[in-house]
């Protein structure tokens, strides 16, 4: 039997650079960054950058509910919604335990770990609040999402640091094709701009100081950013049965690890899971048109990245147009391939590559066209998303037209 | 007559309430307070802390045995009552 294809009928985000997909990529298709100022508790003593979300829109959810969830996890929420609002699924109309959810987290519910242990160590308080444990667990996202839109198929969080998203892509699609569910809500979710996680990265010496600026020769560190992003997959035969809109094909997915550092990336790691993303999406190396880069802004990266993308395109990788969006809505650690996901589907969709902003020196180990600060109009056929994650945890994804 | 218990926790029920239930009684049911049952759990425990009394229920049985905001007082004045 024919392997079942998996499609993209619905779509959520948000990041600092929107509170829905629109919005989103508007900044994206502008090259307008999302980074600025970072304004956070106990984060006062110098002046910090972040990719903040400016306002949260305001959203409909039970008190009750509301008080047993952190920022990330709520933000997986509302992006769930927008998605299943443009793809017309609801659990009230349909069979609620054939749809489920797989949200990807690199972090946890970081808000809550810091507001307790500020509370214990700092202010004395006899005991943390009720809800630290529902609220900091790193599958809340996933539960909260299946809570607040009744679905009670499969449910789970997956986490792989920065390269949650995709692992969380490729496992949801397996649960279509393996004939656990028709629906399955994917994606990820991070709200790490707090405390404890800025100052932890703070540590690694990884982090940029004016700005993020992938595969620019003056780049130095990533800066950190928060959102969420939620796809909505079914298999191409229900889409269509039901009438819906597709708005692409999850073609593949290739997953790998370095089994190297924990830090630091390899080439082979990320060369592999690009090509077991071709193999399994059978597509061939010309049929790529956009690769969203992983594109860090860390010196090591893009250079490695740059180096394991030539590997694998050989000569097609000249015709490529890449790009790192991280540039503009920052890398949102476990969300980072779910925002990235919005990127390419909306490349292929509008025919635009979206730009790398910020850029402003060539470096001759970043020599690919990274399509710098203007978005390009081209024919996008098929994009390929890489996540590398701390840990040589690497999953690459492919969407196609459809 | 002013009943300086009830009041006590009649401000704290408040403070974790839904500000839409209005004004909140001893006849106020627990249930319509909007409150999550492990936000009850938690004015059991700033009940306990303030009075130095020990609240034997655990958290799953805190919402079920108490059903009104009237409920919650006699429980404290009783282990009071019993500590004095």
């Amino acid at each position: 039997m024919a392997r079942q294809r998996i499609v993209i009928t619905g779509l959520g985000g948000i990041c600092a650079l929107g509170n829905d997909v629109a919005s989103i990529w508007d900044s994206m298709k502008a090259g307008r960054s999302g980074i600025g100022e970072l304004s956070a508790p106990h984060l006062e003593d110098k002046p910090r950058i972040a990719a903040q979300i400016k306002q949260l829109p305001a959203f409909d959810i039970d008190r009750r509910r509301l008080v047993a969830i952190d920022r990330f996890a709520l933000l997986a929420v509302m992006t769930a919604d927008e998605a299943l609002r443009q793809a017309g699924v609801s659990a009230t109309h349909m069979d609620p335990t054939r749809i489920g959810a797989v949200v990807g987290t690199g972090i946890f519910g970081a808000e809550t770990a810091d507001e307790n242990y500020w509370a214990l160590l700092v202010e004395n308080k006899s005991r943390a609040s009720v809800f630290t444990v529902p609220r900091i667990m790193p599958s809340a996202p996933a539960g909260q999402v299946s809570m607040v839109h009744g679905l009670r198929g499969p449910v789970f969080g997956v986490t792989s640091a920065c390269a949650s998203s995709n692992h969380a892509f490729a496992a949801a699609a397996d649960q279509i094709r393996l004939g656990r569910a028709d629906i399955m809500l994917a994606g990820g979710a991070d709200a790490p701009l707090v405390f404890g996680v800025v100052r932890s990265w703070e540590a690694l010496r990884a982090l940029a100081r004016d700005t993020c600026r992938p595969f620019s020769a003056d780049r130095d560190g990533l800066v950190l950013g928060e959102g969420a992003g939620i796809m909505v997959l079914e298999s191409y035969e229900h889409a269509t049965a039901r009438g819906a809109t597709i708005l692409a094909e999850l073609a593949g997915a290739g997953m790998s690890a370095d089994a190297g550092d924990i830090v630091a990336p390899t080439i082979e790691g990320p060369t592999t899971a690009m090509q077991a993303c071709l193999a399994d999406a059978s597509l061939a190396v010309e049929d790529i048109d956009y690769l969203n880069a992983h594109g860090t802004g860390t010196k090591a990266n893009d250079q490695i990245e740059t180096a394991a993308i030539r590997r694998v395109f050989g000569k097609h990788a000249d015709s490529l147009s890449v790009s790192s969006t991280k540039s503009m809505h920052a890398h949102c650690m476990g969300a980072s391939g779910a925002i990235e996901a919005i990127a390419c589907i909306m490349a292929i969709r509008d025919g635009i590559v979206p730009p790398t902003a910020n850029y402003r020196e060539k470096d001759p180990d970043c020599d690919l066209d990274v399509t710098p600060n203007v978005a390009k109009e081209r024919k996008v056929r098929a994009a390929v998303s890489n996540a590398f994650a701390f840990g040589g945890t690497n999953a690459v994804v492919a969407f196609t037209s459809v | 007559m002013a009943d300086q218990l009830a009041d006590e926790i009649i401000a704290k029920v408040k403070a974790h309430a839904d500000p839409e239930v209005g004004e909140i009684t001893l006849d106020t049911d627990l249930n319509a307070l909007g409150i999550h049952s492990l936000e009850l759990t938690e004015i059991i425990f700033d009940l306990e802390e303030a009075h130095g009394i020990e609240i034997e229920m655990n958290t799953v049985d805190a919402w079920n045995s108490l059903k009104n905001v009237g409920d919650m007082v006699e429980a404290v004045r009783t282990l009071i009552a019993k500590k004095a």
